[in-house]
């Protein structure tokens, strides 16, 4: 049966790449993201009925509930939901200021518990939903100038834990992939800041090479399946090699 | 802010406690590591709004020609 699913961060790197997947596969998509000239060749290709490209600035929080009214306004409610979007920042301890802290957590962390808390609402969600969040293999290792990455990637990992038990009574499984660094166009920001020495040692810390997004996808793919109904509040890393060094 | 208010600033900012004016190579100091690399790029984006890439470091010697990179005009600027 089609599922209905709410990707954000889809327009761009594994959001992007999950969409694809999730609409081979026969699901409703509802694609949250801020560039849709990056989604119009699927939106093109499986047409609006199967994909519904939405614009949505998630650091309106308070305008969360208002976007689920509009998806679930036809009385079919959610069946997944996938957190992509996120921000990385290169920012020396010595130079966090509140302002910056808080700005990383907002769209981190912050949208990460709004989006849970309105999904698990019973009027937005079925039973028996899969919830899907990204850490990042900096949830649980470090890096200099990484304070308001990791810590945010790891405050991912306990709001994972807590609210798979809070939901388990509806089925709703709640999950983080924990991936090492991917091929994204993120991943090519945070490349281009850093000199060729720097790269080609990230590169080498990575046993497997740094990783494609199709590398990930998959394991989306089956957290999102009933194959995995029995997994829940687990982190799962995958990252070429990288953590286990 | 003018040239001295920037050393004097960017002594500050990078924790230096050798003296530096405008010829000092910043990165022949014997504290210059890669944080400090980190923080200067950090430390020019806020204050300056100009993003310093890993060439920029690269190709920098002196502070006056950090200052070229930054542009001079947004040194003046600031405040």
């Amino acid at each position: 049966m089609k599922k209905k699913i709410l990707i954000t961060g889809a327009t761009s790197g594994i959001g992007l790449a999950t969409v694809e997947r999730m609409l081979q596969s026969a699901n409703k998509v509802y694609a949250i993201g801020r560039d849709m000239k990056k989604i119009e060749h699927l939106i093109e290709k499986y047409g609006t009925e199967n994909l519904l490209y939405i614009p949505f600035d998630l650091t309106k929080l308070q305008e969360l509930e208002a976007l689920f009214i509009q998806i679930t306004e036809d009385g079919v409610k959610l069946d997944s939901m996938v957190h992509c979007a996120g921000m990385e920042e290169t920012v020396p301890l010595s130079l966090y200021t509140p302002e910056k802290v808080k700005n990383i957590f907002d769209l981190n962390v912050f949208s990460s518990i709004e989006l849970l808390r309105v999904f698990s609402k019973k009027k937005y969600s079925n039973d028996n939903s899969s919830v899907l969040f990204f850490s990042s293999v900096m949830g649980i290792l470090g890096q200099p100038g990484k304070v308001g990455y990791c810590s945010t990637k790891a405050a991912i990992l306990g709001v994972v834990k807590s609210s798979a038990l809070e939901l388990a009574k509806r089925k709703i499984r709640v999950n983080a992939i924990l991936p090492g660094i991917v091929n994204t166009p993120m991943t090519q920001k945070l490349f281009s800041q850093l000199n060729e020495a720097n790269v080609n040692a990230i590169m080498n810390m990575h046993p497997l090479g740094i990783g494609e997004v199709e590398d990930v996808v998959p394991m989306v793919s089956f957290l999102l399946s009933d194959d995995s109904r029995w997994i829940t509040g687990q982190s799962i890393v995958i990252d070429g090699g990288y953590s286990i060094q | 802010m003018n040239k001295q208010e920037f050393i004097s600033k960017l002594k500050e900012q990078l924790e230096l406690e050798s003296e530096i004016d405008m010829d000092t190579n910043l990165k022949e100091l014997d504290e210059w590591d890669s944080m400090n690399a980190m923080i200067l790029i950090g430390f020019v984006s806020d204050t300056f709004g100009t993003v310093l890439k890993a060439d920029d470091i690269k190709e920098m010697t002196t502070v006056e020609s950090l200052i070229a990179k930054i542009g001079e005009e947004k040194i003046t600027a600031a405040s």
